[in-house]
This record gives structure tokens, C-alpha cells and sequence, in this order.
């Protein structure tokens, strides 16, 4: 069981603290520190949902990413919370995702929807950040369920309001290796 | 018209797009500069041209339920260096599918942003059904009778300064029965397919990424 974790931890100090966590319960994981990579804005040129069908033609960091996620049961994105989304970095990548998405629709609820083609992904978001107002944690938590409707995937979002919360943190890995 | 006062920021790597499109519309009626957002550099100038605005306009596309990257990062890395004094903020957001919710996360993060650097949130306009367009007029959305006046009414609201209610957006959301989502869902898998096999493409056909893994 692979899981793919792409954090960006220019706001806080989560990396050690995830490895640590995760190595305990784990070791089929890989980690990608996005604030690290090179990652370019997806161009919306739509190759990868027609000429080059499930590639993308950016030749960046995203090239080592896709490989892993296809491979994946599950996949962690662990963020800043900024404006009650995620941090650029981590969009970035989650915009370009969608070249292994499948570009068919299909109705789920009465419901125009997507799907991925990787089969029985899950697919998770931490967000972190101190003196998180309500508001930006239900916008959070929104995005997250609006991704995992139009992608048609299971997945929950978690938040961390205490980065150096090593309990907390590792708690949230646990709940979702066994989930 | 020229209106040098209001700052119409596409947010799309499109030009042609119909982020643009909606610019165009509110440039032809209100006047205002349109700015495309550049996908690599310095956010220097646009930021100058923000500062000085008095009204900013962002159109953008829904990229996975929000705007897309490159504008996260001007807001999140750049803007918040920068001083902002009170300019009004509207937000525009499009995507192909026709729910209000798919795409308003958008709207909010706007708003939170407006919020945190000093500027004024007036509001935005969502508009479903807007990736078919594919930049073409708004007249030809497939629910243009009530989306083209209720789109005028949300440009009225920036030429005039006051706030744009999301009555105007959610008005112009339709709802769609069963039978007809399953048709257009058919009706788009038969258009996506169609594309992949003029490349030589079947949708089933195993992941490119996975492919390369073996190959390895």
C-alpha cells in the first residue's frame, strides 16, 4: 500500500515531524516537499486529455510526482491554510493532478461529475495554521468535499492548529494509514 | 471606454478563454484594463496597477474547485507584502460544470484575502456552464436568457460602486433534471472520446505513469 504525501512546509517545521510519524506506522511512503520542487502553473493547454492522453507536456518536478501518485492507494496533501485554501505550492500541483484524471463524465446524485483514472484512490488534505478562525476552517473543509465529489474519491480533511502538536499530528496518520 | 480606474485581472493561462471573454464584456460596457496574469516572472507591475486601481475585477477559471495556482500565489506570496488602501474587490469564477458549489470556494477565498489586506469585498458572480463557452459571447451560454441579464446586473453593480448580492449568481444556476444530467454526461463522454481516438487514444488504455514504471 504506497502513500504519497506532498507537503509544503515553508510556514512551519511539519516535515520531520510527519516522517517521524509515519515511518512508525509504515514504510511504503513517499515524500515530496512541494516548497522545494519545481512546479509550473498548469497552462490549460488540455494535451494530457487528448494528444498526449495521461501525460503532461510541462517538463518540471511533476514528471517524479505523477509516477508515485499513479501508483498510490492514497495521497496526503498537508498545507498552510491561506484564505481558507491551500498554499500556492500545493496547488500548483494539485491543479496538474488532473492530468491523471479520467476526462469522461459521469452522474453521481443526480450530478455532473469526474473520476480519476487511478482505480480506489484516497485522497486526504491537512491544513495547518495558529488562530484559525471558523470561517476559514469550514472553507477548508469545503474545498476538500467539493475535490472529492468531482473526483469521485473517498478522503477526509483534517486540521492542525499546532504545528510542533507532535500527539495530534500523529494521530491524524495513524487514522489514516488504517483507514 | 476607458476606464483606467478599474483593474480587470484575468486569472487564466487562457487569453482566449472565456475568463477574458467576461472582461471584454465588462470592459465594452464600463470601461476598465485588462491584465492578464503572466504564468512565470514578477508580479512587480501588476501589483503597482493593483495598488493604484480603484476598483480590481479578478475573472478567473475554476481549476479543482477554486482559482488556479498562479493566482494563489499572487495573493498569497506577493499581495500580502504589498499595501492595499480599501480598493473594491469583485471576483468572477467559471467552470464547465453548471453547480454554484463546484466553483464559489473561489468567491470566498477572495473574500478572506480582501479581508486580510485592506481591500473592499463587493461580491463576485459564479457562472456554471462556462468552460463550453470556450470564449465565445455570453449570448451563446445554453442558459443565456437568464444569465446575460443577471451578468449585466452584476456589471452595473461595479460601474456604480455598490455591492453585487450572490442572488445574482444563484438565480442564474439551473437546476437540472436526472434524464437531462445523463444525456449531457453521455453527450460529453462521446465528445471526449471522439477527441482521444482522432489521437490514437482509447480512454481505458492503461495510465501513461504506469506504463513508464514497467518500462523501467
Amino acid at each position: 500500500m504506497l502513500i504519497t504525501i506532498i507537503l509544503d512546509d515553508s510556514k512551519n517545521n511539519l516535515a520531520d515531524i510527519i516522517r517521524e510519524s509515519i515511518e512508525k506506522t509504515t514504510n511504503e511512503v513517499v515524500i515530496f516537499k512541494a516548497n522545494d520542487l519545481n512546479v509550473e502553473p498548469c497552462l490549460a493547454c488540455s494535451s494530457c486529455s487528448g494528444k498526449t492522453y495521461g501525460r503532461c507536456v510541462l517538463e518540471d518536478d511533476m514528471q517524479k510526482i505523477l509516477p508515485q501518485i499513479v501508483r498510490s492507494e492514497k495521497i496526503i496533501l498537508v498545507s498552510p491554510i491561506i484564505y481558507g485554501g491551500v498554499g500556492f505550492h500545493i496547488k500548483k500541483i494539485m491543479d496538474r493532478i488532473s492530468a491523471v484524471g479520467d476526462p469522461r463524465y459521469y452522474m453521481k446524485n443526480v450530478e455532473l461529475v469526474k473520476k480519476m483514472r487511478i482505480k480506489n484512490l484516497k485522497y486526504y488534505m491537512i491544513g495547518i495554521k495558529e488562530n484559525l478562525t471558523f470561517e476559514e476552517e469550514l472553507l477548508f473543509i469545503k474545498l476538500h468535499e467539493e475535490n472529492i465529489k468531482i473526483m469521485d474519491v473517498e478522503g477526509k480533511a483534517f486540521i492542525v492548529e499546532n504545528s510542533s502538536d507532535n500527539d495530534s499530528v500523529e494521530k491524524i496518520f495513524k487514522e489514516i494509514i488504517y483507514a | 471606454m476607458h476606464n483606467f480606474d478599474i483593474l480587470l485581472i484575468c486569472a487564466s493561462p487562457r487569453r482566449k478563454g472565456t475568463s477574458a471573454m467576461l472582461l471584454e464584456r465588462i470592459k465594452n460596457l464600463i470601461g476598465g484594463e485588462i491584465v492578464f496574469l503572466n504564468q512565470k516572472g514578477s508580479f512587480d507591475e501588476l501589483i503597482k496597477k493593483m495598488q493604484k486601481a480603484k476598483t480590481i475585477v479578478v475573472s478567473g477559471p475554476t481549476y479543482i474547485n477554486t482559482y488556479p495556482a498562479r493566482l494563489f500565489e499572487l495573493l498569497e506570496k506577493e499581495a500580502s507584502n504589498y499595501k492595499f488602501s480599501n480598493q473594491k474587490l469583485y471576483g468572477i469564477i467559471n467552470g464547465g460544470m453548471p453547480y454554484v458549489h463546484t466553483h464559489e470556494h473561489g468567491l470566498s477565498y477572495l473574500r478572506l484575502f480582501a479581508k486580510e489586506n485592506n481591500l473592499t469585498w463587493m461580491g463576485g458572480f459564479v457562472l456554471g456552464g462556462g468552460a463550453i463557452l470556450d470564449g465565445q459571447p455570453l449570448e451563446k451560454h445554453l442558459n443565456h436568457k437568464k444569465v446575460v441579464p443577471l451578468f449585466d446586473q452584476f456589471i452595473y453593480c461595479i460601474e456604480k460602486g455598490i455591492s453585487a448580492s450572490k442572488e445574482l449568481y444563484e438565480k442564474a444556476e439551473v437546476a437540472i433534471p436526472k434524464c437531462i444530467t445523463y444525456l449531457i454526461s453521455k453527450a460529453l463522454t462521446y465528445k471526449v472520446i471522439k477527441s482521444l481516438k482522432k489521437y490514437g487514444h482509447n480512454p481505458d488504455d492503461l495510465i501513461y505513469y504506469l506504463k513508464c514504471e514497467k518500462e523501467n
